[in-house]
């Protein structure tokens, strides 16, 4: 077969199923139309809820550094660091209800919303809107640091779990749940370097849950209403919140014998500093 | 015809009388048309099949596979998007090494006489190229399992320094300026754009449907081929001494075991994912489908010919903890045992797939 004739083949059967796809989409776009009105919604109505996150350092903010070793910090054992790239998933959000039970948005198989790649040298991945949730008073956030099983072992994705984002495991499958590269003079890794890749699936999951309440006042989710949870992430819990690490053994963590540690760590890094009940901007009524 | 007449008889058909009686003349020189060319008829579906896109057809006896096609159906313009990236040095970063370049097709997908797969710049890896087929049934990929979905396989080699050495992300920035691959994406998914989930699904496409299950022993089970009688006995041997690790029909059980290669293994196999002590040395056994085809033999390449492998599990197997115990004897065979299950392992020989022209290199 000529090489002009496959390639006709292959036009030809493209149109005809774009024919084909064309017409569903147009009757995907009127059911969605109608589904906009909230007659034929079938569940409750949802309002977005919205996270900042910033990081510090005890009560200080934290920056990154450009690897010259000027930013630096202390551990609480006294260890001095700095880092160069500090980037982790958070993924599962969920709001707890006054009675206890928890709301959490469903996740669709099929697109990575609900999963978030926060790049510290990114401004905008560290602030961002969590979740959908049915109008209501909510005591407390609950999130994974991390990917959950499903989806950490499921086929290849788009948008923030792109395995091109850099935070895929390229000799076997699976995330890097969180990522901090940098250097400290205590590390005897080549160059002083300090490279903790923390991630892997299975019944030993390196992803962690952490629950936060929000405190005296809830978060009110209303359609007048957008709250703002204001989170501080603390990068040196991650030395010593359960575990103490010393950076001359521990510098070099890729496995998952060495990585549960620094998970446990990162799982004490978040604490809520405030919240915000702001009137919703105009553009988000519905 | 049949119908024509009783269209007629039934009067929905009306025929002026003349054509009427015309139209049985017809019939005579249609039917000896027909006759006559039914050779080229034949040849008209070979062609057809040949050339037909391949799906995952479960062949008969074998178990359901395990890769799901139904989020990534295979189309003609998907595989013939994913052998086309399959076989070009895109893919790796100086635009020298393919897929292809270490899985060839005649060596049923392996690397030949490549005991470990050297990439970019004739960088030597720890790893033989396995044959690539039957994928779809596999639960895990790589020789110690780290790898568990086929989709998401390509990174391995594309990310490894010393394989293709290069970075999805430019892989896309390169394919987005070529000349005919936005259109091939396109073609494939029904709209613009190439990202990561897009390549690696054309190459899925292309990869998870490369079966092979039409060697002389498919045959010679469906009852369509016979085996000589040193075959029927070389098949008696192998089930009575492989075949508890080797299983049919894909010729491997998937598990990961340790045959005795060495008494304390350099490389730890499976302990390199799961860091059990149980697991150190251990490999996943391969299938022995085109066993013949894909020499050298074993995770490191270090047979050369199945006589070797032969005389390794008959004197070479090496005691260790981790030593599979159905292995802790060796395996007895005499020289009439030994010859006849060698000429059986020749029979796993799938000349279809490796002339499968589907399968082929292409560079459109
Ligand atoms: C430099 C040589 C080389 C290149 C290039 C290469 N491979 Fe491989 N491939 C190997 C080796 C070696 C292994 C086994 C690695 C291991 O088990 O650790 C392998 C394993 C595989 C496997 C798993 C097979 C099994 O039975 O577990 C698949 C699938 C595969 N390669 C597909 C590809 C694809 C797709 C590409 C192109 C994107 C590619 N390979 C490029 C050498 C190569
Ligand atoms: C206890 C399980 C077990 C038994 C029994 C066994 N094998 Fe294997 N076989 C393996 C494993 C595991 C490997 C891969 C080892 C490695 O590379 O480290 C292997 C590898 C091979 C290979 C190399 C395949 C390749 O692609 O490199 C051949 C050939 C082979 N076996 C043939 C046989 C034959 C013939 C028998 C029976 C005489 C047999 N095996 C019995 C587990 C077994």
């Amino acid at each position: 077969m000529s090489p002009s004739k496959r390639a006709d083949e292959a036009q030809g059967f493209y149109t005809g199923n774009q024919r084909i796809a064309g017409a569903f989409l147009a009757a995907a776009l009127t059911v969605s139309l109608l589904s906009g009105c909230k007659f034929f919604k079938s569940g409750p109505e949802t309002f977005s809820a919205r996270l900042e996150i910033s990081p510090v350092v005890g009560d200080q903010p934290f920056q990154l550094d450009d690897g010259s070793g000027a930013v630096s910090y202390r551990t609480a054992s006294g260890d001095q660091f700095s880092a160069t790239r500090l980037r982790y998933y958070l993924s599962n959000f969920r709001l707890r209800r006054a009675d206890g039970s928890f709301y959490q948005a469903p996740l669709d198989a099929k697109s990575s919303e609900g999963y978030f790649l926060v790049d510290v040298a990114v401004p905008a991945s560290q602030t961002f809107k969590f979740i959908d949730a049915p109008a209501g008073d909510y005591s407390g956030v609950e999130f994974l640091v991390g990917v959950d099983d499903a989806r950490n072992s499921a086929g290849v994705q788009t948008g923030a779990l792109d395995p091109a984002r850099g935070m895929f495991w390229t000799w076997r499958t699976g995330y890097i749940f969180l990522s901090l590269e940098g250097q400290s003079p205590q590390s005897s890794a080549p160059q002083h370097a300090l490279t903790f890749h923390v991630g892997g699936g299975g019944k030993d999951s390196l992803a962690r849950q952490v629950y936060l309440p929000v405190g005296e006042t809830p978060l009110h989710v209303r359609a007048n209403i957008e709250p703002l949870i204001h989170l501080h992430m603390d990068v040196a819990a991650l030395f010593h919140a359960a575990h103490d690490i010393r950076l001359a053994e521990t510098n070099t963590v890729m496995d998952s014998a060495q990585g549960a540690v620094i998970a446990d760590n990162a799982a004490s890094m978040f604490r809520i500093d405030h919240i915000h009940n702001e009137p919703r901007k105009a553009s988000h009524a519905p | 015809m049949n119908a024509v007449r009783k269209a007629v008889a039934k009067g929905w058909l009306k025929l002026p009388g003349k054509l009427k009686s015309k139209l049985w003349w017809l019939a005579l020189p249609l039917s000896l048309f027909v006759i006559s060319e039914s050779g080229a008829y034949l040849r008209l579906q070979t062609f057809i099949r040949l050339h037909q896109t391949p799906q995952l057809n479960v062949p008969n006896g074998w178990p359901a596979p395990h890769y799901d096609f139904a989020d990534n159906r295979v189309t003609p313009a998907g595989f013939e998007l994913g052998r086309r990236l399959f076989y070009d040095p895109i893919l790796s970063r100086d635009n020298t090494m393919a897929c292809g370049s270490c899985h060839q097709q005649f060596a049923a997908f392996a690397h030949l006489d490549h005991r470990i797969s050297h990439g970019i710049g004739g960088v030597n890896g720890k790893r033989n190229a396995p044959g690539l087929f039957n994928l779809a049934w596999q639960p895990n990929f790589m020789w110690d399992g780290a790898v568990h979905n086929l989709e998401l396989q390509p990174i391995a080699p594309i990310e490894n320094p010393i394989e293709m050495d290069e970075k999805i992300v430019h892989v896309i920035e390169k394919l987005n300026t070529d000349r005919r691959y936005p259109a091939q994406f396109r073609a494939a998914f029904g709209s613009n754009g190439i990202d990561t989930q897009r390549v690696f699904r054309a190459l899925t496409q292309f990869m998870g449907t490369m079966v092979s299950s039409d060697s002389r022993y498919d045959q010679y089970l469906a009852g369509n081929q016979s085996f000589s009688a040193a075959e029927k006995h070389g098949l008696q041997v192998f089930r009575e001494h492989c075949a508890s690790c080797h299983q049919e029909p894909l010729f491997t059980d998937y598990s990961f075991r340790n045959n005795g290669l060495d008494r304390s293994p350099p490389d730890r196999g499976r302990a390199d994912v799961t860091h059990a002590a149980a697991d150190e040395g251990t490999f996943r056994v391969p299938s022995l489908r085109n066993i013949e085809l894909t020499a050298p033999y074993m995770h490191d390449g270090r047979y050369a010919t199945l006589e070797q492998v032969l005389d390794h599990y008959i004197n070479g197997v090496q005691p260790s903890a981790t030593l599979d115990p159905l292995l802790a004897k060796g395996i007895q065979l005499d020289a009439a045992e030994r010859s006849d299950l060698l000429q059986f392992l020749k029979t796993l020989t799938d000349e279809t797939f490796v002339n499968d022209p589907r399968f082929a290199e292409t560079d459109e």
